[in-house]
């Protein structure tokens, strides 16, 4: 029964910070190994082949998206990205680029434990064969024959509300850029349309949320994009 | 050099009148003298031809008029002192009359030939000299680098061309003409703004040569007339001839492309400086950003790790881990909001615009407060019917977040917090109302100061910059936020949002 603890490669330069990710890390039964620089991240990423990546943005010898991007090419480590709130662009390349979620600048070590917990789940399932139905709420997706119910009622939604539903939940719990949803549903040509993915977003809400004003399963992040939380 | 090219065509009237009437005489005599002693010698005829040579060179040198009266006066003097009878007007024999007939004919078109060919001679000469003076100046002007060296060199070329004294009014910002305070001459305002207004040459020979500017000659470039050039006259030549003032209009549009790319030179300066300044201001802030947050972060995340240490640490212990996480939260929240703070009062915001639907931002508000709004229920009333807009989520959301915080630290527990909106003519008003104690009496657009407090001595935590900022983001995106307190009790925020022209969302294909 006993698996082997995933591994965990924190990069992060400031000492302090490693200190208290690490055990709060460690708590969550994971091995942490720390790199304190970019070029050393990277080697360890290649030596360790860790099973989760914690990854400061702000780090002095780099930048972090070039990171992504190269890990990338041969890897698909889930990747946490810590940044301060003043870079939400970077957020936004470095989630583009491949990162699976993001920890705004100061955050708890709740916030940081729940995340791992909800990375490292998702790494272990993704072997599995995907679910052909996912349930949340009172809503049941029958993802082989295109069923979307709520409450034992069929839900009608139109082609492009499913296949944004689909793509949603195809990636629990991971934020998914305004970019990324734009291309995959749209097409590239409507990557700058933001307006589409919002009206569409809402759509959704309105169909499958209790509340859509307060939505508790499809999540904005705020001038990034959006996350399905199941 | 140019000088003397200037007043080239004028070299025919170098003379007076009565001085070139005075040397038209003395040739002939002195063309009588020369001949009489030759008269046992030559014939008649040959002596014919030296008054017609003589006619010939005043026409060169003197011009047209004298060319004639060179050649009444030498048919007359060749009457009188050649042909017999010799000393008196009669003629002898009739054939002379034919002679003299001949002579006069062809000494007034030799005459009249000779001193037109010399007068195209001399304006093709000025026209050529002003060209080359156009482009010497047009050479000056392209490599000016200030209006000072454009005002000169303009200044220079009119004083040495056309001997006259001129003045260059640019149209500053306010669309007046305004031109240097001390000048030799005086302008008139009126005639300047009618040639900039028109776009035309505007003159009043009237007023020129007393002191005033009488030719006033708009600087058209291409996009738009950048001034006005005054020219004065001296006295004593008023009447400006075609050729100068086609000079002048030439270069009046060099100086127009002058000050036309001096000007772009200008805007593009300070495009550059804005964008470094801009590209500072923004590196300073996230490294002080960074800066500050980072310690911050360290801190939050410490002493929440005291709670996994184990054994675990005794009750008090644990306290005073959890106070010391929230007060570095707090104040990770502080240094946010003066960080936002300054990213605002900097001016030139940019904004991330993007429509989108104004109930999204409020739901995403709501999770992001998170456990801040338990004990306060929030209700949301949209209008079905209202349209996207389009505004920066992430700072719309800031406002919202620091309006239900507002509203959650001064309400008591368990009151709703109400947020609705309606559509106005241009906009779209949103309120956030509390069931709280409301605003104190007063000055309720003072709550949106930097550092104002509405209950300064409530003993509730904050800096009074929640209120500045959302009033600065509002601002910023061409609203208005006020603060009101309702009657039934309890404090109002309302902002504004115009509402522009949504985009067409293309109906979904079946």
């Amino acid at each position: 029964m006993n698996a082997p603890s995933p591994k965990v490669l924190l990069i992060e330069d400031e000492k302090q910070i490693r200190r208290f990710v690490r055990v709060a890390v460690e708590e969550e039964g994971c091995q942490v190994s720390e790199a304190e620089t970019m070029a050393q991240g990277l080697i360890d990423a290649g030596l360790r082949k860790p099973d989760l990546l914690i990854l400061d943005l702000g780090l002095p010898d780099g930048n972090g998206i070039d990171l992504i991007r190269d890990l990338r090419g041969w890897s698909d480590v889930p990747i946490l990205i810590l940044s301060a709130r003043s870079q939400e662009n970077d957020k936004i390349d470095a989630l583009d680029a491949g990162a699976d979620d993001y920890l705004t600048k100061p955050f708890s070590v709740g916030e940081l434990r729940a995340r791992v917990r909800a990375l490292l789940r998702r790494r272990s399932r993704s072997g599995e064969a995907a679910a052909p139905v996912v349930e949340f709420g009172a809503v049941a997706v029958d993802l082989s024959r295109r069923v979307v119910s709520r409450a034992g009622t069929e839900v009608h939604l139109t082609p492009i509300e499913y296949r944004l539903l689909a793509t949603l939940l195809g990636h629990p719990g991971k934020v998914l850029t305004q970019r990324n949803l734009l291309r995959e549903i749209w097409g590239p040509s409507y990557v700058e349309s933001s307006h589409y993915l919002r009206v569409y977003v809402g759509h959704l809400r309105q169909k499958l949320e209790d509340d859509p004003t307060q939505p508790k399963y499809f999540l904005t992040e705020t001038g990034v994009g959006y996350r399905f939380q199941p | 050099m140019i000088d003397e090219g200037n007043l080239s065509l004028l070299t025919v009237e170098r003379f007076k009148p009565w001085q070139r009437v005075l040397l038209t005489a003395t040739a002939c005599s002195a063309t009588t003298l020369l001949a009489t002693p030759l008269l046992g010698h030559l014939d008649l005829a040959n002596i014919v031809m030296l008054f017609l040579l003589t006619v010939l060179l005043i026409a060169v040198s003197l011009g047209r008029s004298a060319a004639v009266l060179a050649a009444v006066l030498s048919v007359l003097l060749f009457d009188i002192f050649f042909v017999p009878p010799r000393f008196s007007l009669a003629v002898s024999n009739i054939q002379y009359v034919v002679t003299f007939a001949v002579m006069l004919t062809t000494a007034l078109i030799v005459g009249q030939l000779a001193a037109g060919l010399k007068q195209k001679a001399l304006e093709a000469q000025v026209r050529e000299q002003a060209t080359q003076a156009l482009y010497e100046v047009a050479r000056q002007l392209a490599g000016t680098i200030a209006l000072e060296q454009v005002i000169d060199i303009a200044r220079q070329f009119i004083h040495v061309q056309l001997n006259a004294d001129s003045a260059i009014l640019l149209k500053d910002n306010h669309d007046a003409a305004t031109g240097p305070a001390s000048l030799a001459f005086r302008i008139e305002p009126h005639l300047a703004q009618v040639a900039q207004d028109s776009g035309q040459l505007v003159r009043d020979s009237e007023i020129a040569g007393s002191g005033y500017a009488s030719h006033y000659l708009p600087l058209r470039a291409s996009m738009r007339t950048r001034g006005v050039l005054a020219v004065a006259f001296p006295a004593d030549s008023i009447d400006l001839p075609p050729a100068n003032l086609a000079l002048l209009e030439a270069l009046a549009s060099l100086i127009a492309i002058a000050v036309e790319r001096l000007h772009y030179v200008d805007v593009a300066h300070a495009t550059q400086l804005d964008m470094v300044s801009e590209r500072l201001r923004s590196s300073l802030l996230s490294a002080l950003s960074h800066d500050l947050r980072t310690p911050l972060t360290a801190l939050v995340g410490l002493a929440d790790s005291l709670f996994l240490i184990k054994p675990t640490l005794p009750a008090p212990a644990l306290e005073t881990a959890q106070a010391m996480h929230e007060q570095a939260a707090r104040l990770a929240g502080l240094v946010g909001n003066l960080l936002d703070m300054a990213r605002l009062n900097a001016g030139n915001v940019t904004l991330r615009r993007e429509w989108q639907p104004l109930e999204e931002v409020i739901g995403a508000s709501i999770k992001l407060l998170g456990s801040a709004l338990e004990a306060h229920p929030i209700r949301v009333a949209l209008p079905a019917d209202l349209p996207l807009l389009e505004f920066d989520a992430v700072l719309i959301e800031r406002v919202f977040c620091n309006l239900l915080e507002n509203a959650a630290k001064y309400a008591p527990a368990g009151t709703n917090v109400e947020i609705t909106a309606n559509q106005l003519a241009d906009c779209v008003e949103i309120r956030v109302c509390d069931h709280g104690p409301g605003f104190p009496a007063g000055n309720l657009s003072a709550l949106f100061e930097m550092f104002a407090r509405g209950h300064g001595d409530s003993g509730k935590p904050g800096t009074g910059l929640g209120l500045a900022i959302c009033r600065a983001i509002v601002e910023a995106h061409g609203g208005e936020i006020h603060a009101e307190n309702r009657d039934e009790g309890g404090a109002c925020l309302r902002f504004t949002l115009p509402k522009g022209v949504p985009p067409v969302l293309e109906e979904e294909g079946a």
